[in-house]
This record gives structure tokens, sequence and C-alpha cells, in this order.
């Protein structure tokens, strides 16, 4: 190999390229197939990476929702459970003006015969 | 011929191909070899890191903690006693746009978000109600002038307040511009304040109480991690690629603890104590008798001074150990019965005017007995009824005085020589001054039998009272009832024993009949009109005061003013013939004048608590049942 046939290859190579015989001349048509399956499999790919980014995404966003509303439930639940205590209860019930106060005897259960 | 130098003419060829070829790659190679060196003398020289191009070289994956969510501690109906839940700090970066609009001139941009922070200013004020508007817009434009980036605006928010601010002007347009900083910290939420605050317990840096110690391992979880990437929109996602941790939430507990009962207790302790400043504390423990489980455990105290408020400080039932008084008076006649040589509670003694020989103090209730009866013996029934030292000694120096070791032999088989597993670390240890110790004296036998020379805990004292009230069968007392996961039970704590037998059935029933007695005839007659029938005994013992409480008294109970330290205790079970819980209620004075009795204070706390439970517990609810059917209806055809 000599520096002139190196010249030559690069020299029919770009001009391949200009008249767009490139494919043609190194034969490729017969690897066309395999070209397009090449093509189709990155297409895939990249699509199926693209959508996993996004339910992924979701995923973290539904992650956080759930976090908030979990957070939400033990708030309420700290108010709901202070309040229904049976001091607390009779201290609004006092602040109210309200008579009514615990009971000093049991409650009576009704029985089936 | 010809074919033989065309061969050798192609040989030649090849082999110049070959050299121009190897040619090139080792000039290739030299170069590549130069530049590398090249370019380590001057990356180890003087290679400078261009901010610029930082980020470009920063890796795009980043590790992400989850923290697991600590697991709650509930009541035994499942009412949340500790959750966890987060808070959050606000801070505001007021410096956000300035220089930009300063960069462009844009003095219009500066005015607009100024008014912004006047909007914000109002809205803040009416959501927290600590500041006037006008002080909140002068501290945002102040901190603007100033240059602060983190101006604290409110701590300890919580979410449903966090998402309205979202909503106030600058806030709701991000950190960038509105300059919004919120912090999250995980807390732990106690709804119901103060109650059982002890038992449950926190877990902080450097202490660790109660349960929330104890059970940490449990409610804890396990911390997971995940290597997160960013996306082509900017949104952060797990990086499937790499390994990852799946956090693990903590379990919960469920308690034995009713929320019910200890709010009753509470009060009922507080409604005794809390008007009176020279209460330093007041315990309560109330237990299941036949399983052991605690329902409430209340540990009010003042701390060093009376000014100070009534809060769960210190967990005292569990750790206070100290000489109980009277109520070891039981410990002492069980013993007795169990042995036979008190054969029946109407047994008769000499009073002797209240001496014991063998250098013990005179008791002068036997004087005034002596003196409103005219007898000279006193039964063992009404000893314990009137809780005489004198009767007590005498018996113990009378049936043990020869061999000690055997009563001793009892103390320890109902657990009072030593610390038992519990739930909550930190149980005290008791100090019983056996034969052969280093407290050991000639008197030291009758004092242990009314309650002196030995010291428990309450906790110890409450486990052998409900051993009675359990016919002889001692339950070890516990706070956990069963660990779970989303309702879910992974592990359940049964009822155990401390001891199979203490006693036998017919000791027990015994002992009930002469605690029955000290509340219908004795020191607890205030609580002879309860709602339930209570058996019980009272209790009042000197404090040993510490050297600096003394003030150079010689005097280890008081102090050089004459003062005293006392606890006063109740103890027993209800109702009597069918016992269903143990009350144990101590108060404890600073020093002082007054005498603190068991049968005061501690009794009238106790009667409020029985009488209110009587009225909750579905236990005692009467039955209505219909005497006769009611008429059927039918339709005519």
């Amino acid at each position: 190999m000599t520096f002139s046939s190196i010249w030559t290859a690069i020299r029919n190579t770009l001009k391949a390229l200009r008249n767009g015989e490139f494919l043609l001349r190194i034969r490729a048509d017969k690897y066309y197939m395999h070209i397009m399956y090449l093509f189709l499999l990155m297409w895939l790919t990249i699509m199926l990476s693209l959508r996993v980014d996004k339910t992924l995404a979701q995923v973290g966003e539904n992650k956080a929702a759930i976090e908030e509303l979990r957070i939400r439930h033990s708030e309420k639940e700290a108010e709901l459970v202070k309040l229904e205590s049976a001091s607390e209860t009779e201290a609004r019930l006092k602040k109210m003006g309200s008579a009514l106060a615990m009971p000093s005897v049991p409650a009576t259960i009704m029985k089936k015969k | 011929m010809t074919k033989r130098r065309s061969e050798i003419q192609d040989t030649i060829e090849n082999r110049d191909r070959i050299h121009v070829v190897m040619f090139f790659l080792s000039i290739l190679f030299l170069a590549l070899g130069v530049f590398i060196m090249v370019k380590i003398v001057q990356i180890q020289a003087g290679y400078h890191v261009d901010s610029s191009v930082v980020d470009l070289f920063r890796p795009r994956v980043q590790k992400h903690v989850d923290k697991p969510v600590r697991g709650r501690i509930l009541a035994t109906d499942g009412r949340p006693m500790a959750i966890s839940a987060p808070l959050y700090d606000i801070r505001m970066d007021c410096t956000v746009r300035r220089q930009e609009f300063k960069d462009k001139n844009n003095q219009a941009g500066e005015d607009a978000w100024r008014a912004k922070a006047g909007e914000l200013a109002k809205k803040l004020s009416a959501e927290f109600r600590d500041r006037s508007a006008a002080e909140y817009e002068s501290a945002i434009l102040k901190g603007r002038e100033k240059g602060s980036r983190y101006l604290r605006i409110k701590n300890n928010i919580d979410l449903s307040t966090l998402n309205r601010l979202r909503t106030f002007p600058l806030f709701n347009e991000g950190p960038n511009k509105g300059g919004m900083i919120v912090e999250r910290h995980e807390e732990r939420i106690y709804p119901y304040d103060s109650l059982a605050r002890r038992t449950i317990g926190y877990v902080k840096e450097s202490n660790r109480i109660g349960l929330e110690s104890s059970f940490d391992h449990v409610l804890h979880g396990r911390e997971g991690y995940e290597w997160r990437r960013v996306t082509d929109r900017k949104t952060w996602i797990r990086d499937l690629d790499s390994a990852s941790v799946k956090v693990i939430d903590g379990d919960d507990i469920r308690t034995t603890l009713n929320v019910d009962f200890q709010d009753i207790a509470d009060k009922a302790l507080r409604e005794q104590i809390q008007a009176d400043d020279e209460v330093r504390a007041g315990i309560c423990i109330i237990m299941e008798a036949k399983t052991g489980a605690i329902r409430a455990m209340v540990n009010l105290s003042r701390g060093d001074t009376p000014q100070t408020v009534l809060w769960e400080r210190d967990n005292l039932a569990l750790r206070e150990v100290g000489e109980q008084g009277s109520v070891m008076k039981t410990v002492t006649l069980v013993s007795l019965v169990e042995d036979g040589y008190v054969k029946t509670l109407d047994q008769t003694l000499p009073t002797n005017n209240g001496f014991v020989p063998g250098g013990y103090n005179q008791d002068v209730h036997i004087l005034d007995y002596q003196r409103e009866t005219g007898r000279r013996d006193i039964t063992v029934m009404h000893g314990f009824e009137i809780s005489s030292n004198y009767v007590f000694t005498w018996l113990a120096e009378n049936y043990y005085g020869k061999k000690p070791q055997e009563m001793f032999d009892h103390i320890y088989s109902y657990r009072f020589g030593e610390p038992f597993d519990f739930d909550i670390s930190g149980m005290g240890t008791p100090v019983v001054n056996r034969p052969g110790t280093a407290g050991w004296s000639k008197t030291t036998l009758g004092t242990t039998a009314y309650g002196y020379s030995m010291a428990v805990t309450p906790l110890h004292v409450a486990t052998f009272y409900n051993a009675l009230a359990n016919k002889g069968r001692m339950m070890k007392p516990y706070l956990v009832e069963s660990i779970e996961r989303n309702g879910k039970v992974l592990k359940r704590f049964a009822p155990s024993e401390l001891n199979s037998s203490i006693c036998s059935p017919a000791t027990a029933d015994t002992v009930t009949r002469a605690l029955r007695a000290v509340v219908n005839e004795g020191t607890a007659t205030r609580l002879r009109s309860a709602k339930l029938a209570v058996a019980g005994k009272t209790g009042t013992a000197r404090v040993v005061l510490s050297p600096e409480e003394r003030g150079g008294s010689r005097d280890p109970y008081s102090d050089s003013y004459g003062r005293k330290k006392f606890q006063g205790t109740f103890v027993g079970f209800f109702p009597a013939d069918n016992p269903k819980y143990t009350i144990l209620v101590t108060v404890y004075s600073y020093p002082s004048h007054r005498n603190f009795y068991g049968g005061t204070k501690p009794a009238m706390a106790v009667r409020s608590i029985v009488d209110q439970l009587y009225a909750l517990d579905p236990a005692w609810r009467p039955e209505l049942v219909p005497s006769a059917a009611l008429p059927q209806m039918k339709k005519e055809k």
C-alpha cells in the first residue's frame, strides 16, 4: 500500500459520498435488512427508555402524593384523637356551659330473652 | 524465471506496505505517549478547575436516602399515643432577583417584587397572628437591603399550613423567584400531650427513655436508599441500573395502656396534689389482676421546686426505690399465715404498752388502744387494721427471731430482692438487709416487718398485691402486648408468671379479709363507700433525706428545721371478692412539718378512680333482661 493508493481510496470515498453511491459501492445493499433491523432496534430502545423515564417520573410523583396523604392522615388522626379524650371532652362541655358530665353509674345492657 | 521474479517483486512490495503501516503506527503511538506525558505534567503542575465545566463532569446520578417512618405506639384499643409526622421551618431568601433587576436596570420589576412582599406580609400576619403585617413587611424589606438569605418566618408548621403558605404571593413563585425556603424535620406527635408521657418516653440524641427507647429497634424501621438520575425534562427518577435498598417503615407497638384509665388516674391524682405545693410528686399504677397488664401508669412530679408545674418528669413508679412503710406489713402477714404462725386473724398477742424488747421504739398507738379498750391484748386483725408497728415487730421477733432467714426467704420469693425483667429499662434495684449483710442489725427484722430497712419500688409493691388478688399467682407486669405492621400482629406477648404461687389460695383469702377490714374499719375508711368493694392497705413512710437536705441534722429523716419528707401510699385491689384490677397510689412530699398519710390523698385518689372505672368498665354493666316477650302484631287477612 502506497500513499497514492490511500489518497485514491479517500478520494473515491468522498466522491461516492457526494454522489450518494457510497452504500452501493461498498455493497451495503446486501445488508439492507440488517441495517433496517438495527435502526428499528435503536428506535425501540430509545422509545422504551423514554417511556420508562416517564413512568418512573410518574411513580415519583405518586410516591410524593402518597407521602403527603400519609402526613395529612397522621396530623388529622392526632387532632381527632386529642378531641375525643374524656378530659378534653369534659373541659369543652364545661366551657360551653353544658351540665353534661361523665356517667356515675355504668350503662345498662339490654339483653334479648 | 519471470514468474519467480514477479513473486520476489510482490514480496518486496508487501514488505514495503507493512513497513509504511508500522512506521505510521509507531509514530502515532509515540505522539500519543508524548501527549499523555505532557498532559500528566500539565495536570499535576498547574491545572485549575474551570467552574463552568464542573457541572458537565459531575455525575448525573445522586444517592437518595429514604428514611423510614417511625412506628406508632398504640393504646390497647388501638388509639395512637405517639405518631410520627414531619414539621416544617420556613425561611426566606430576601435577595432573590435583586441582582437581576439591578443588572437590567429594571426598577419596575423591583417595585413589583416589593409590592408582592407587602401582600405576602399581610397574608403571613393573618395566618400566624404573631406579628403585624407592617412588622413582617419591614423584616422582609430590611432583609432585602441587608442581603439576608435566611430570614426566619416561622418554625414547626404542619403540612396544611405549609400548603396554604405556598399559595401566598411570592411564595407561589418557587424558591428561585419567591425566595421561599422550606426545611423539613421529623417530629413525634403525642396526641394526649402529657398523658403517660414518661411511660411512652422519647428518643433524642443523647437521651432515650420509656417504650420509645426499649422498643426503638422495632419502631425505627430500616433505612433504604436508591440512586437517582435526572431526565431530559429535569425530573429526578430512580436509576434502574444502580443498586437500591428498599426502605422498611418501623412497626407499631400496641401497649396494654388504656387511654381512658390513664386519663381518669391522671386527673384524679392531679385533683389531690395539684393545689398542695408541699407535694413533690404522685404516682398511680393500675394493673389487670389476671394478666399483670398495666392499664395506667401515672408519674406526676414537680421537680426541684414547688413552683414548677406537675408533669411526667421521671418514672418514679419504676425507679424510685424507697422504704414503703406499712404497706409492707401485708408481706409479713402473708409469710406468717403461710408458715402457720398466724392460724387465725383473731389470734391475740400481749400489748406490753407498745414495747418490744431489743431496742425498738414504743408504739404510741398501742397506748391509745389500751386506754380506749382497757385490754392488754390485741388481735392480729386489729393490729393490721390500725397498722400497728408494735404488733408486726412482736410477730416477726416472736416467730422469726431465731430464724430470720425464713422470713427473708419469703421476701425473696415475693420478688422483692431484685429488679425483674420489664418492658421499660431502668427499674430500681431493691435493697434488702438480710442476715449477714452490712445493713443487718438487731432491729432489722422488726423494722423490716413494718416496712423499713428494706427499699423497693412501687412497681414491686403493686406486683405483690396483684399476686394476692390473683390467689397467690404472681404475674409479671407488662406494658406491650403486641408488635404490629399495618394492623397485622407480627408478635404477641402473652402474660407470664414471676412466681406461680407465692402463697396458698387460703392464705390469700385470709389476707384479703384483713385488707378488706383495713378499708371498712381501719386506716382507709375513705374508701368504705366506694362504688366497688376495695381491699387494700395504707402506708406512710418517712423518707431518708440526702446530706444536703438534712442541713446538719443528725436525724436521717429530718432536716435542721425538723421537717420530714413523707411518702403516703394506698395499694389494693377491687372488687374485693373477685378482683379485676390492682391499684397503687403514692404521694411524695417535700420536706414538711405536715404528715402525708396513705389514708388521705392516696386513698381519696383511689376512691375517685374506682368510682369512675365502675361507671366506665363494661365488666360492671348491669343487664336488663325482659320479663316477657312483646306481643307479635299480625296483619288481619
